[in-house]
């Protein structure tokens, strides 16, 4: 560790605490004020907008499904990563970060290409089978899936390559089956990771736009999730209560991270 | 004969781990697999117990082929070299896993009178088997709150609770500084008096199979070089690897042999003797290590007594004759050469 002289030290902290001020901690300021601007005013408002918490309601619906699909495969894809050797498996990796790297805008569009009801590669046949992807629920959670992917299983794979696989070699060895091995050993091993992957897809998730906004078709009243309600609000010069979604959105990824913390540190003791 | 190994091979991509390994372990007795690291040892325990699968050959535990059976199904108690505790689990639930999974997968609940029984079954094994490993105090706490070597008793508990037929070690005591390890070995021993339960152990340490088995097993470069007791294997050694694996080797004229083995005396009065003058001596407590040159240029190492080298009145210069102990073993330098 460099010493360094007090000057240096606090003008270091001071840019440090500026700089996330200026970028995070103002404009977030700023909005809650604008939020309340009017006392409680601008949240009668938009909660006397039926569309509105529908669009609430909407939001946690897709969330809550994206976040269960996402918990499932993500710890599967992990352990299959980490645990098994097959061809394919950079490739696999690699495909699963491709998210991140991509804009939500096209991968809505992607989605919309291949399973649209009129000229997709595979929507037709599902719609046929009485299945309406695009602009319907299932198009979204697989949008918000498909954005938030890689969340899990990157917080997943670390913790599995540290666990190692000595447990679950022993565990089988006193005669436990796959499923007996997941569930004493495995789970309980990367128990936070989850935890904490499960918190990243649900803040993730709420606050999804591009590609919501291109599969969902932006149906309000139907399909319109609260940021695209924030949007059209705002365009609409209603900011008041786009100001008020906008609060409930960071409310709940307040109490997100919040929560997270609070039972983390449990975890460093033995 | 109570585990068969029939013609097994493996290889890991380009490597060959084992090749062609052919060994029956005796029931009841504790073996050790000895050979330095890399040799193939572990590969052929982790076959036995089902974790690493055969690339050819066949596995028999107890008269049943095992060859193609899972890890679950073959009643092998394991034990890792890093202990492979359940760290979210206490003592008494680590020691309870095997029994939990055995009753149902653990999964009848507690308050039916059957549950109740079964509970009140594995908690009574639990404790006899805590008893047996001298952890009765530490029921309750975590592995991340006991010593290694009490760790490695647990995980041994552990082992122990399904009655395996057999209990396979990886080098159990590799992680242990030396003390620990010193009694922990004896206290194997013991336990595997008490226990009786056929028992292989994978170790790199000689001493150590010496000390603790009753069969040992030499491997190196996947192939078995000898088996023997540890008696038979010092005295007889198969060949040049096992002579020099189990213990100091030095060479005196053609021969290759102990240094305990060589005999000095300050006359030539014992056919065959060679003359050398000592170069070194090194007291190492009751011990005396001498280095004796030959005149055709060899340097000699000779292992004696404290008494016997005042005897002798040895010091640096001293004029010796060398002659190998009658009934040393030896083998032929630069050969391998069997000699059992």
């Amino acid at each position: 560790m460099v010493e360094l002289t007090a000057p240096v030290k606090w003008t270091v902290r001071l840019a440090a605490v500026g700089y996330v001020f200026l970028l995070v901690g103002w404009p977030v300021v700023t909005l809650v004020q604008h939020a309340f601007a009017g006392g409680l005013d601008s949240f009668r408002a938009a909660f006397a907008d039926p569309d509105v918490s529908h669009s609430l309601v909407v939001t946690v619906e897709i969330s809550l499904w994206a976040v269960a699909i996402n918990t499932v495969f993500g710890v599967g894809m992990a352990l299959l990563l980490v645990r098994h050797e097959f061809p394919g498996k950079r490739l696999l990796s690699a495909f699963i970060d491709l998210p991140m790297s991509m804009s939500p805008v096209v991968i809505g569009l992607a989605l919309l290409l291949v399973y649209n009801g009129r000229d997709g590669w595979f929507g037709p046949t599902l719609e046929a089978h009485g299945l309406v992807v695009i602009f319907n629920s299932p198009g979204m959670i697989m949008a918000t899936c498909f954005v938030a992917l890689p969340l899990v299983v990157r917080e997943v794979i670390p913790v599995l390559e540290e666990v190692g696989d000595d447990q679950e070699q022993a565990a089988r060895s006193l005669g436990a089956n796959a499923a007996q091995v997941l569930r004493r050993i495995t789970l309980p091993a990367i128990k936070w990771a989850v935890v904490y992957g499960v918190v990243l897809t649900l803040a993730r998730s709420l606050g999804e736009f591009g590609a919501l906004k291109i599969v969902s078709g932006n149906l309000t009243g139907q399909t319109q999730t609260a940021p695209l309600v924030v949007e059209q609000k705002y365009n609409n010069f209603a900011q008041g209560e786009a100001y008020a979604v906008s609060f409930v959105l960071v409310l709940i990824s307040v109490l997100c991270i919040l929560v997270v913390s609070l039972l983390r540190p449990k975890e460093s003791q033995p | 004969m109570s585990i068969e190994i029939n013609d097994v091979s493996k290889r890991f991509g380009d490597f060959v781990a084992l090749e062609d390994i052919n060994v029956s372990l005796p029931t009841g007795q504790l073996t050790a697999l000895l050979g330095p690291s890399g040799g193939g040892k572990s590969t052929l325990l982790r076959i036995i117990a089902g974790l690493e699968k055969a690339d050819s050959g066949s596995v028999n535990i107890e008269g049943v082929d095992a060859t193609r059976m899972s890890p679950q199904k073959r009643n092998v108690g394991f034990v890792f070299q890093h202990y492979a505790v359940f760290k979210h689990m206490t003592v008494a639930k680590n020691v309870a896993f095997g029994l939990e999974i055995r009753s149902h997968g653990g999964l009848r609940p507690a308050w039916t009178p059957r549950g109740r029984d079964e509970r009140e079954r594995i908690q009574a094994r639990v404790d006899e088997l805590l008893k047996l490993v001298h952890l009765s105090q530490f029921a309750d706490r975590l592995p991340s709150q006991l010593s290694g070597g009490q760790r490695q008793r647990m995980a041994l508990a552990r082992a122990l609770a399904v009655q395996p037929k057999v209990l396979l070690l990886d080098e159990p005591f590799g992680a242990l500084d030396a003390k620990v390890r010193k009694e922990l070995r004896e206290w194997l021993r013991r336990l595997h008096d008490e226990v009786q339960v056929t028992t292989v152990f994978v170790t790199h340490d000689q001493e150590e199979a010496m000390e603790v088995a009753d069969e040992i097993v030499v491997i190196n470069d996947g192939r078995i070089e000898q088996v023997g007791t540890p008696d038979s294997l010092y005295d007889e050694p198969a060949n040049d690897f096992v002579m020099d694996f189990l213990g100091e080797v030095t060479q005196l004229g053609d021969l290759r042999l102990r240094p305990h083995d060589i005999e000095i005396g300050l006359s030539p009065d014992l056919a065959g003797s060679t003359a050398a003058d000592i170069l070194r001596l090194t007291r190492v407590g009751f011990e005396v290590r001498a280095v004796a040159g030959t005149e055709e240029g060899q340097e000699v190492s000779v292992l004696t007594t404290r008494a016997h080298a005042r005897a002798l009145g040895l010091e640096e210069g001293a004029r010796v004759w060398l002659t190998p102990a009658s009934g040393a073993a030896t083998v032929p330098a630069m050969r391998s050469v069997l000699v059992g």
